[in-house]
């Protein structure tokens, strides 16, 4: 499984200064070209309904911190398939996987492992409340854990993230009517917040499943990259 | 016997997984019987004890007397079942029991090496060892006794060198070092644990800081005092012995399983919750665990720490970790186990699976397939209803035959891929009834 980012195709709500669009390119070796990462300590926010693939996403994320250490994931609903974060390349021993519904032990999970994991993706329950969040998003600066928020139900308080990503449309190709099988997924999503340097940015995502059993590191992922638009 | 053989061999068997504390609590009486007459018994595994019987001989006049009143003991709260081996050294005297039959079954070994010499050279140690001793054509322990030691160390190294000295009659010289520092770690609690689950959670921690100072100091217990205080103030200890060094997770099993049969084994329990904790090491190594290049002892400890606390939040039951293994289903390619547990495949990862779910696998799939609302015409998926909403299908896979385990009641059905505008979906129709077996998110 890899991921690659092959087209930044416009911008939004450009802060005054930025750099335009058409500055963006391969051979300047930019980092926006790569997949928005975030350093140890930082808040992510990852949006969007159920299969418009922000947990894969979320994932990805996650495996570069896996080579410093272990990760955990927080999951309220119980159904993450621990074989898609293999695929993006978390060693199997180096994730740890939360259960928790409760919206009260929830904030106290997260802060518990935020206290030893390299970084935490937690989905984030109906309910829990913006004090809770904000804690949360202050303990992970504070003990250099990133944290990676899903909301499955509602939103973040604003002002904690320091890159929002949010999906907006998905599509899918391999399949037909009753042929094939689905191989390759492109996303579209937006990227905002304080790594994005006050820009929101629209970004296309393809990722290829054509070998469930490959691992692919975030790294190696990253060089395949290419540009347009 | 490997699972998937005996399934091969017989389909209906069913797997139970040890459980260690449940035998512990069956096996405590026994080796508090044995207690009472003789002191210092050292628990390896449920099971298997180490008895030093140098004074007792003495005390009850004989080896015959001794071994008679501990027979007696044993039939009297166990009833029969059970193997004695009376030798100079455990290694011996464990499988002297093992070879023990009659009635009594009791074996007393006379002399050590002559009593090994006889002995497979499969009870030397290692599987890969064993096939090299067999591979040189050597069967016995008393053949690898008679080649010269240093020879064995220069082609087997330390491994070989263990083997050589278990089959010379020499068990393990333990290397006792004298540390400057006072190690045995300790709890008090008010008000007193009345759960074991606490107690285990605190042991586990008072492990992980007795290994993290042994470690400082380059030593690993090969054997434990497990103290525990109740409430009503009775004191009861154990020593455990192990034949490698323990490391935090062993110690904080084996005082789990401990506690588990003080508290629910034949006894007085531990009245009015546990008031204070003690586990003391002894027979310490000269070398711990050797660091990986890079390793960071203390961040490991510091991660280990937090992941037994969000143990303590969510539950011993739901923080988990994962490991693949063999299977058509998503669900099935993933054996979990326990965060802290050793993991446990069940089916062989390298075996070809034909009519596997193709990847990229679905990133979330239910415990339980969930009913899912398909609009069909015509035999073709037209749309889908998530939530209170319908979905046009924009393209599909399938249909997928998958035959289920039929000698256990499991019907056939027929997987699709369905896509839609909101993402990509793995489900299943069986029965006249759409199921949501993934979710591509």
């Amino acid at each position: 499984m890899s991921y690659e980012l092959r087209a930044m195709s416009y911008e939004q709500d450009r802060a005054p200064g930025a750099v335009s669009g058409t500055d963006w390119g391969l051979e300047t070796g930019d980092w926006r070209l790569d997949l928005p990462s975030l350093a140890p300590g930082q808040v992510g926010v990852l949006a969007g309904e159920a299969g418009l693939g922000m947990t894969r996403l979320g994932l990805v994320m996650l495996s570069s911190h896996a080579r410093a250490g272990s990760v955990a994931y927080l999951d309220v609903r119980g159904w993450l398939s621990p074989v898609a974060a293999w695929e993006v390349g978390i060693e199997p021993e180096r994730l740890v996987i939360a259960r928790c519904r409760d919206v009260v032990r929830w904030g106290k999970a997260v802060a518990a492992l935020l206290d030893g994991a390299a970084a935490v993706l937690a989905e984030v329950p109906a309910g829990a409340k913006d004090a809770s969040i904000r804690k949360l998003a202050a303990l992970a600066r504070n003990r250099g854990t990133t944290l990676l928020l899903r909301p499955l139900d509602g939103t973040v308080p604003a002002g904690i993230a320091h890159l929002t990503l949010e999906a907006r449309e998905i599509s899918w190709s391999g399949a037909g009517d009753g042929h094939g099988r689905i191989d390759r997924r492109t996303t579209l999503l937006t990227a905002s917040g304080k790594t994005m340097r006050g820009m929101t940015r629209t970004i296309e995502m393809e990722d290829d499943g054509s070998n469930a059993v490959r691992v692919v590191s975030g790294v190696a992922a990253a060089e395949t990259k290419s540009v347009a638009g | 016997m490997r699972r998937g053989e005996a399934e091969g061999i017989c389909p209906l068997v069913v797997t139970v997984e040890r459980d260690y504390s449940a035998e512990m609590i069956a096996f405590e009486p026994v080796v508090a019987a044995i207690e009472d007459l003789i002191p210092n018994v050292e628990v390896v595994e449920p099971g298997l004890v180490f008895v030093p019987v140098g004074g007792a001989v003495g005390y009850y006049g004989g080896e015959g007397p001794l071994v008679e009143r501990v027979v007696k003991e044993i039939d009297r709260v166990a009833g029969t079942g059970f193997r004695i081996g009376l030798a100079e050294g455990p290694f011996a005297a464990k499988h002297a029991s093992a070879a023990a039959m009659g009635d009594p079954p009791v074996y007393l070994v006379e002399d050590d090496e002559a009593f090994l010499a006889s002995l497979d050279i499969a009870t030397a140690g290692r599987e890969e060892l064993v096939a090299t001793f067999r591979w040189l054509g050597i069967t016995t322990l008393g053949e690898l006794a008679r080649f010269p030691r240093s020879t064995v160390a220069s082609r087997f190294g330390t491994a070989g060198l263990n083997a050589h000295r278990l089959a010379s009659g020499r068990d393990r010289a333990l290397n006792p070092r004298d540390l400057p520092v006072d190690l045995i770690v300790s709890e008090r609690f008010s008000p007193p644990l009345e759960d074991l689950e606490q107690a285990a959670f605190v042991a586990r921690s008072m492990a992980g800081r007795l290994i993290e100072t042994l470690a400082s100091f380059g030593a690993a217990p090969f054997r434990i005092v497990v103290e525990a205080e109740a409430a009503d103030g009775t004191v009861r200890s154990r020593t455990w012995l192990s034949a490698d060094p323990l490391d935090d997770r062993a110690i904080a099993d084996r005082v789990r399983w401990q506690l588990r049969a003080w508290i629910d084994g034949v006894g007085a329990g531990i009245r009015g919750g546990l008031v204070a904790l003690r586990i003391e090491p002894a027979h310490l190594s000269g070398t711990g665990r050797q660091l990986a290049l890079g390793e960071d002892a203390r961040a490991a400890s510091e991660t280990h720490r937090a992941f037994a606390e969000t143990q303590a939040i969510v539950g011993r039951d739901e923080l988990l970790q994962a490991h693949p293994q063999g299977g058509r289903e998503p669900g099935e390619r993933v054996a979990w186990h326990r965060w802290g547990e050793e993991p446990v495949t069940r089916r062989d990862l390298e075996a070809p699976w034909p009519g596997r779910v193709p990847g990229p696998s679905p990133t979330l799939v239910p415990p339980e397939p969930q009913p899912f609302h398909i609009e069909w015409d015509g035999g073709m998926p037209t749309r889908v209803r998530l939530g209170s909403r319908w979905v046009t299908v924009r393209s599909w896979a399938g249909p997928w035959r998958r035959v289920g385990r039929w000698w256990r009641g499991e019907e056939t059905g027929d997987q699709y891929q369905i896509v839609t505008s909101a993402g990509a979906f793995l489900c299943e129709v069986r029965g006249g009834q759409t199921w949501l077996t993934g979710i591509y998110d």
